[in-house]
Order: C-alpha cells, then sequence, then structure tokens
C-alpha cells in the first residue's frame, strides 16, 4: 500500500530539481516516501508512466503529451504536476564554425550552413534525443530560421545523448541538438561548436515538467505535497548560491543518489553558470503560453488534431484536482 | 526437414537485442527450438536501429536497459527514416498483466507493422520467463553476496573485540549477540558499528 512514489529521471542537468528533492530530503519533509529512477531511455520513462511502473517523471513536453493521447500505443492518463526547467538545449555541429559564434537569421545564417555543409562533404546527420522532443522542435524552427529545410537538407537520427559525443568524434554524426549539458560537455571536449539553442530560437520556452501519472493524480493530498515540494526544490536549484552544491549531487554516481553527470560542463550550465546556455529553475503554474508553441509545432507537424489541441490546452494553470481528465 | 519446409513460408525473422550477452543466448537457444523462427541476435557495439534495417526482422525482443530503444520509437515519426517498414511497440491492450510484467522484467516487444500477422504473445512470454529466472538468479546471488559481507563483518568485530577485551571467542561472539537482542538489531549492524567506533577511536 505505502510503497515509495517512483519518479523517473534521465541523466541529464535538468532533472536537477528532482535529484536535490531526494538527496536534501525536501519530499521527506513534506511526508512523502519517494525513489528516484535513473532510466536509460525516453521510451522507458514513457512506458513506466503507461504501464503503471512510474508515478512521476521528469520529461518533456512533447513526448508526455504523445503518451497521454494515446500516440505510443497505450493512452495514459497524465497531467502535468510542475514546470521543471526552460531552455538549457544546445545546437552542435562538428568541424569549423565559418561564422563567429550563433549563426544569425536568415541568408547569413543560410549562408554559414552552406560553407559547413560544403566543408564536411555530405548532406548533415543530425541527431536528437526522441523524435517526441522539444528538441526535434527547437531544431526545426532553428533551421527555418536560416531557411534550411529540416525535411529535405537534413538527415535526421535518434540517439541518447552520451552516445553523441562518440558519434560526434567518428564522424556518425555531424550535429545534434541536446539537453544540458551534453553540448557544452561536447564543446569543452573541442568535438564541437554551438551555432544556436534554445536562447536562440524562443529564449525562455518550456523545457521540462514533471509528470504524474493516474494513480498519483488520484491522490490528493501526494499531489499537493509533490508540488510543494518541488516548488521548493525548484527555488532552492534556481539560486547561483547553490550551483556548486548541485554540480557535486549530480556528478555523483547513480548508487549515491547522482547522475555521474561531468562536474566541468554541468557547473556552467546551471542558473550562474557562464555557459552562453543555461538552464533555469522556474517555479510557479504552468502558463497557456508555456504549451501554445508546443502545441502549435506539433500540429504543424501532423502529430495531433483539433480535438487533441483542445485537450492539451487544458494542461495549463493551477494542479488539477484529483482525477479530472486528461 | 519436413517440418521445416513446410512452414518456411511463414517463418518469423525474430531478432534479440539484448545488453547482457549471456541472457541474449539463453532467449536465443530457447526461440531455437520453435523450427518456425529465424532468430538473430545484434552485435555488440551495434546499434539498435541499424539492426533492424540490416536484418529486416518481424519481430524485435528488447531489452529495456538498451539506452539506443529510443531510436526505434521514433521510427513511425521520422519522415526520413531509412526505414521502409514501419515498426511499433507491441502493445495488448486486452493483457494488461502481461504488459506490465514485461515491462517490470524488463522486457519489450517491437513489431514491424507490414509483417505476416501472427500472435507474437508466446514469444514475448518466453522472453518473460527467461528474464525472470535471470532475475532471480541474480536477486540470489546478490543475497548470498550480502551474506558473505555480513559473515566477514561479524569475524572482524569479534576478533577485534577479543583482542581489545582479552576474551575468546565465544565471549565475543555472546557480547555481540547480547547487544544485538538488547538494540533490536541484526548481528551485523552491532558488528558494523563496533568497527566504526574502533576505528574512531583509533584515528582521535
Amino acid at each position: 500500500m505505502n510503497a515509495p512514489l517512483r519518479i523517473g529521471v534521465l541523466k541529464l542537468a535538468d532533472s536537477a530539481p528532482v535529484i536535490m528533492a531526494q538527496q536534501k530530503r525536501i519530499f521527506a519533509r513534506h511526508g512523502l516516501e519517494t525513489e528516484i529512477v535513473v532510466s536509460p531511455s525516453w521510451a522507458n520513462i514513457a512506458d513506466g508512466l503507461a504501464w503503471n511502473r512510474l508515478d512521476a517523471a521528469v520529461i518533456f513536453a512533447p513526448l508526455a503529451m504523445m503518451t497521454a493521447l494515446g500516440h505510443r500505443g497505450h493512452g495514459a492518463e497524465l497531467r502535468p504536476l510542475a514546470r521543471i526547467s526552460r531552455g538549457g538545449n544546445t545546437i552542435m555541429l562538428r568541424g569549423i564554425n565559418p561564422a563567429s559564434g550563433v549563426w544569425q537569421a536568415g541568408s547569413r545564417g543560410r549562408n554559414a550552413f552552406d560553407i559547413w555543409r560544403n566543408a564536411i562533404g555530405r548532406k548533415p546527420r543530425i541527431a536528437i534525443v526522441h523524435m517526441y522532443s522539444t528538441h526535434l522542435l527547437i531544431l526545426r524552427r532553428f533551421l527555418k530560421m536560416i531557411d534550411v529545410d529540416m525535411e529535405n537538407e537534413v538527415t535526421l537520427s535518434v540517439m541518447p545523448p552520451a552516445d553523441m559525443i562518440h558519434a560526434l568524434a567518428e564522424n556518425a554524426i555531424d550535429g545534434g541538438c541536446v539537453g544540458p549539458p551534453w553540448g557544452t560537455e561536447a564543446e569543452q571536449l573541442g568535438l564541437a561548436f554551438q551555432v544556436g539553442g534554445s536562447a536562440t530560437v524562443l529564449p525562455g520556452h518550456l523545457e521540462k515538467v514533471l509528470v504524474a501519472s493516474g494513480k498519483l493524480l488520484a491522490c490528493e493530498q501526494k499531489v499537493s505535497r509533490m508540488s510543494l515540494a518541488v516548488q521548493e526544490a525548484l527555488s532552492f536549484c534556481q539560486k547561483p548560491t547553490h550551483r556548486e552544491e548541485i554540480t557535486q549531487a549530480l556528478a555523483a554516481p547513480v548508487a549515491d543518489g547522482g547522475l555521474l553527470l561531468p562536474p566541468a560542463s554541468t557547473r556552467t550550465i546551471l542558473p550562474g553558470g557562464e555557459a552562453r546556455e543555461c538552464v533555469t529553475f522556474s517555479d510557479g503554474n504552468l502558463l497557456p503560453s508555456d504549451l501554445d508553441w508546443i502545441i502549435s509545432d506539433m500540429t504543424a507537424l501532423g502529430w495531433i488534431g483539433e480535438v487533441e489541441q483542445q485537450m492539451l490546452k487544458r494542461w495549463s494553470g493551477p494542479i488539477p484536482a484529483a482525477s479530472s481528465p486528461v | 526437414m519436413n517440418e521445416e519446409k513446410k512452414s518456411s513460408g511463414t517463418r518469423l525473422r525474430v531478432l534479440v537485442a539484448d545488453e547482457n550477452p549471456r541472457r541474449g543466448r539463453a532467449l536465443s537457444e530457447t526461440l531455437h527450438a520453435d523450427a518456425s523462427l529465424d532468430v538473430l541476435t545484434v552485435p555488440p557495439d551495434k546499434a539498435l536501429i541499424d539492426a533492424v534495417r540490416d536484418y529486416g526482422p518481424d519481430v524485435v525482443l528488447v531489452d529495456l536497459d538498451r539506452a539506443d530503444r529510443d531510436a526505434l520509437d521514433s521510427i513511425r515519426a521520422l519522415s526520413c527514416s531509412a526505414l521502409e517498414r514501419p515498426v511499433a511497440l507491441f502493445v495488448d491492450e486486452d493483457d494488461v498483466d502481461l504488459m506490465e510484467t514485461a515491462f517490470d522484467t524488463g522486457v519489450c516487444s517491437y513489431n514491424v507493422l507490414e509483417a505476416l500477422p501472427r500472435d507474437v504473445k508466446p514469444l514475448l512470454r518466453a522472453a518473460i520467463a527467461l528474464y525472470a529466472r535471470f532475475r532471480r538468479t541474480r536477486d540470489e546471488l546478490t543475497e548470498a553476496q550480502i551474506a558473505l559481507a555480513e559473515r566477514r563483518l561479524i569475524e572482524q568485530a569479534k576478533r577485534s573485540f577479543m583482542k581489545n577485551e582479552k576474551a575468546n571467542e565465544a565471549q565475543a561472539y555472546r557480547w555481540l549477540q547480547r547487544r544485538a537482542m538488547q538494540t533490536s538489531r541484526r548481528i551485523a549492524v552491532v558488528a558494523e558499528e563496533y568497527l566504526a567506533a574502533q576505528k574512531k577511536d583509533e584515528a582521535s
């Protein structure tokens, strides 16, 4: 009956609020018994939520939405409990940057792309971490911004962030759009340069949310306790003075409650860090504007229809009362 | 031979994608027993999606620990995928227990949507049974390792107590036992605490 609540995360810096809430016993202080499940893939997170193996997860909104709508084969009652982060994604390419710094919109960006593509000598292979990710939406908007057609001018592939580092080193891919700290890590290792990202394309866009499964949603008390605990953890993580403590916690081995993240790049992308693309931990209610761009891009890609759009618009606002429909 | 020939038209190509080579081999062997199956495995260092592309299986049994499952997950949505035949996670809405057990034991199954329709549940069930057996063995192994480590701690604490208190082995064990009873804790925990306290004394 009183099994701990299982919260799924991936090895990413924007999992920090949940990791810190566990390590600093914020969940426990709010009367919650919790267990962090570090998952190897986004598919595991989505399946875990759909088949009662997880009670909650830190996930990007498009995948949570597609899972809730049953587009992965089995519908699941899911609702976001909290916004976790804004921004933090980077678009990285290998080789030499023909421009200085991030690419400009329009013909200047297009020009840089053409020079770079000629230098690598093939149709660019760009990796993302999952098809239903904010990374795909951000990449698509970036390419559009520099007049490059994602459908025809690049080849997309899907791979885990840590694999992208290897793939870049072996020229198996030519770039990728990836979450923190992996883009910065690739840059620090000299494997890639940054041409854009969240801040270039859509500053402050919604990135991760904490989503709850139907089983957790049915328990109003646990939902409200978890929301309060996460809000507290978000304020903690947003303070630049806590940057070092969070870096150390995330760098710890999984067995010790960490995520084994590379500390040097993690330190630079946390709030108060010096990276161009830092993650922002953002408390408060999920706003309609957080979701509008995602719903509109998902519609443009043909993933969802009119009725589904209306369903997803109900995801913003205060935490839902128990057992309200998806 | 005849049997094999007869079923050759409906042979099913099954790809086993397991990061654990021993378990992958065991599962392949189990499936090989069915003459109507062609069983293939993903070689180490080959990405799951590349194996699916190269071998063209009808069914893929995937170990949930594989991080590259996300690539398979995305095939349907990837408009520029090099794969001609769409692949989707096998979901049995009528048998929620089967699906939950599969995810619990750490395995799932993908179907190639244009393949001949055939019940893949027996394959998934075989994989679940094998994964459950492997998990049990692993749990038993872990338990045995814990028991061994605890025995070592108790032995060490006994030796330390004998030296400090000039006691014999039976007296040392009785002291640990009594203390465990008084504090309602396991004897190994008491032994560990005793050793920690000794270490602290030595350091100060």
